[in-house]
């Protein structure tokens, strides 16, 4: 098993550093400008010349990315180019706001989408034809279309909830959990949705195995045989599917962020790259890269756990 | 391994508690409901940098106005009144500022505000590289006569240096803070407000509390004061109409829900919108060198349709790119070039282009609308637009880089010598391929040396570029901004957003 994760963890540094050099050096085709961005329409050539030797720009390519890796490397992250804050600091604030978010999002679509498949499976009937049709119909809705359809209800025209973050620390954890309410909601709907059809899948798949005709012609009870045997194989590829899920939430976050004014990780994307802020770009690519790996590496140790075959492969 | 019901019981009843908790109660929790001395205001940014030399002018001003004295304050209509400089003077040559300064301000960290703390204020921002370091580009060095009088020398008259000292250049932050990180963080100046740095969250909202023993406490009308950074539109909407903030800037088309919902319109003319003919000498586009050409794109448009659909009427047609309150704005110019295209088809004519001219601009992030809509207007005379690749971030450097020939645009209508500097002057960045006439210089250099007459001479200017078609403005743009029945909002001028000390609590 140890062999198992220090193989995922070495493939997953090869694709941090691979990505990192990527970005760096695909951001540097619009970074030439950036110093004239910063002072604005009317700095003159001697001021962006300025602005540029204060950033480094004027040095070769290769030299300002090795010295941000070994930046990176000693965990010094740099200063946002606009802002000055250390992008630590950014990166600090803001992800708790964006995983408090999808972990909350994340239980939820576990639990419901898990209880929904389940019963879809077991029943069949009207009961799986619902399933499936509201499958097909939280698919195609954007998260964000329910999100303001959430806010327009709920918010504006009911008052039960703010129609933007109230998140502050004098504001206390009751405002928390009301501003993040919406937000959530409004993600987990197409998790739950997906989820619950591919759950569905998986314990139909289960159900028609053999071994589950063994069991039931052994006198075995169906519930015994529902949580104790199928759950378990049906398992892992609830698993995947809910990794997958997370790692597409990053995108959807972003969005909901936006129009619930959330200070998370969506904004900062967003700002830093419409302005090519490339210290605070790497951070976020960073973090998402990381997000990403360490989600793969949780999966495949569960799934190995449950599996052992999986860790052989 | 056991995914028994143990586990799951244990993830719904989390689940259920945190749905429970968010239905649980009908409360709004609106920061802004209640007292009538708490001020919340939706801005579309958060601040930069709290250093005053990193201040920016327009709608981002209004923070740094929070915590930071001007050393001159500008009126809602423009003009100009003391604040911490009592009275200025320029000398003969208009090369020489000297300004009275009071003597009785501290900043929030208990240094004095004198001579010495402006002399040291004008130096970090002339070497501090920030936004605005154009606005003392003209100053040469700042002299301190005696402990409330500085000389401002200048290398030529500058006659937007007062208008400046309103601005970004005019804060003053505590001599002991100038400089070091914490200010970056933690503004530290003699202001009306003094940030809550424990209430605040980056990129989230900023709070201040009103500042004790301040020395104009005509200018601290709140107790608290609430900046909640609302980048998108739509969450600016949702805000403003649920009572989440008392004033925000919207557009026409959410304006129409904010004044369903009661809100107050405070609208104000701050930018223009329309074509920008930058290759004034067909350096790349030889169309464009003839003054027919201009005038004939100029002539094809119906401006007052095209506000009526893009902005639904929000904004006043026009044919000049100065701003009324520049001074160089003239009756005569407004309509300088009439929907006319029989005239437009003539002029293409005479100029030798009767079967056609292509121009070729970029597509501009949220002109979209506008864009094809004069697309459409100058096929009607026989002129083809060609839409390229959508303008990105590298768009200052890509214009100062002539690579654009035309480009429509909305820009700010300021001073007359910012104007100049911004679109008309070889050194703007909107005239990057450096067209000058003498009779332009000429023209440009009455307004330099012109003091106090500048604005008026600037229509001189305003009316050689109208003439000489060296733009085809469409409208003026209200900026509509909307504000709640528990505050009264006036609007300032040649700003998007009010100044702070605009806003009072209604009666």
């Amino acid at each position: 098993m140890i062999r198992f994760i220090a193989k995922r963890l070495g493939s997953g540094l090869v694709v941090l550093f691979v990505v990192s050099a990527l970005t760096f050096f695909l951001l540097y085709v619009s970074s030439g400008s950036i110093a004239r961005n910063i002072l604005g329409d009317q700095a003159t050539a001697e001021q962006v010349a300025l602005k540029e030797h204060e950033l480094g720009l004027d040095q070769p390519l290769v030299v300002r990315y090795f010295s941000w890796v070994a930046d990176a490397l000693s965990g010094n992250l740099g200063a946002s180019w606009f802002t000055s804050e250390p992008v630590a600091n950014s990166l600090a604030t803001r992800i708790p706001v964006t995983m408090t978010m999808v972990f909350a999002a994340m239980i939820l679509i576990a639990v419901c989408a898990a209880l929904i498949g389940v019963v879809a499976a077991v029943k069949r009937g009207w009961v799986d034809r619902v399933v499936q049709v509201g499958a097909i119909i939280g698919d195609s809705i954007p998260g964000f279309v329910i999100g303001v359809i959430l806010v327009t209800l709920l918010a504006i025209q009911l008052g039960l909830f703010p129609a933007t973050s109230t998140i502050s620390p004098e504001a206390g954890p009751e405002a928390w959990v009301y501003s993040m309410s919406l937000p959530v909601i409004a993600l987990l709907v197409n998790g739950v949705t997906g989820g619950a059809q591919q759950i569905r899948s998986a314990v139909i798949k289960q159900l028609e195995r053999d071994y589950v005709r063994t069991l039931r012609s052994r006198g075995i009870g169906e519930r015994e045989i529902l949580f104790r045997h199928v759950l378990r194989s049906a398992a892992p590829a609830g698993l995947t599917v809910l990794s997958l899920q997370l790692i597409g939430m990053l995108g959807g976050v972003v969005i909901i962020e936006q129009i619930f004014a959330l200070p998370g990780m969506g904004p900062l994307a967003v700002a830093a790259t419409g302005q090519s802020d490339l210290p605070v770009v790497m951070g976020v690519v960073m973090y998402t890269v990381v997000v990403v790996i360490v989600v793969n590496l949780l999966v495949d140790i569960f799934n190995g756990w449950l599996n052992p075959k999986v860790r052989v492969s | 391994m056991k995914l028994g019901p143990k586990a799951a019981a244990a993830a719904l009843v989390l689940s259920a508690s945190l749905a429970l908790t968010g239905c649980g109660g009908a409360a709004n929790s609106g920061s802004a409901a209640g007292a009538a001395t708490s001020l919340s205001l939706g801005t579309v940014q958060d601040v930069r940098s709290w250093d005053p030399a990193q201040a920016h002018v327009g709608h981002v001003l209004q923070p740094y106005q929070a915590v930071y004295d001007t050393l001159i304050l500008r009126e809602p209509d423009g003009t100009l009144s003391p604040m911490l400089a009592t009275a200025w003077k320029y000398n003969a040559g208009n090369t020489k500022l000297t300004l009275d300064l009071r003597t009785d301000v501290t900043f929030s960290d208990g240094a004095k505000f004198d001579a010495e703390a402006a002399k040291a204020n004008m130096d970090h921002f002339k070497k501090a590289n920030g936004p605005q370091m154009a606005q003392l580009a003209s100053v040469r060095d700042v002299t301190v006569v005696d402990a409330d009088t500085i000389d401002v020398n200048l290398t030529a008259p500058d006659p937007a240096l007062e208008y400046f000292l309103s601005q970004a250049a005019g804060l003053m932050g505590s001599p002991k803070a100038l400089g070091t990180e914490g200010i970056k963080t933690e503004p530290v100046g003699s202001g009306p407000y003094v940030m809550d740095k424990a209430a605040s969250v980056k990129d989230s909202q900023t709070v201040f509390s009103a500042r004790k023993d301040y020395w104009n406490k005509d200018l601290q009308k709140y107790q608290k004061l609430t900046f909640k950074v609302l980048t998108d539109l739509t969450a600016r909407t949702n805000a403003l109409v649920s009572g989440q903030v008392d004033a925000t800037i919207l557009d026409p088309k959410n304006g129409k829900q904010a004044e369903g919902a009661k809100m107050k319109l405070a609208a104000n003319e701050v930018d223009w919108q329309g074509l920008l003919l930058l290759d004034r000498e067909g350096a790349k586009n030889p169309a464009l060198a003839n003054v027919k050409v201009r005038q004939a794109i100029n002539y094809a448009f119906d401006r007052k349709t095209i506000l009526d659909q893009v902005m639904l009427g929000q904004g006043t047609p026009t044919s000049q790119p100065f701003g009324k309150a520049s001074g160089a704005w003239t009756e005569e110019l407004e309509n300088y070039y009439t929907y006319d295209p029989a005239k437009a088809r003539q002029l293409l004519k005479e100029a030798g282009f009767e079967k056609g001219v292509t121009l070729e601009i970029p597509s501009v992030p949220g002109f979209e609308t506008q864009i094809s809509v004069i697309t459409q207007q100058l096929a009607d005379v026989g002129i083809t637009l060609k839409v390229g690749a959508a303008l990105t971030n590298t768009y200052t450097a890509d214009i100062a880089a002539q690579k654009f020939t035309t480009i429509f645009f909305s820009l700010f209508q300021g001073q007359p010598t910012v104007a100049i500097d911004q679109i008309v002057s070889t050194k703007a960045l909107y005239n990057p391929f450096k067209n000058a006439t003498p009779e332009l210089e000429a023209k440009i250099a009455a307004v330099r040396n012109g003091g106090a007459d500048a604005g008026k001479l600037a229509q001189e200017v305003n009316r050689y570029v109208v003439e000489q078609a060296w733009f085809a403005p469409l409208f003026r743009v209200n900026q509509m901004y909307y504000h709640n029945s528990k505050v009264n909002v006036t609007p300032q001028i040649q700003q998007a957003v009010p100044s702070i000390y605009n806003y009072s609590p209604a009666k």
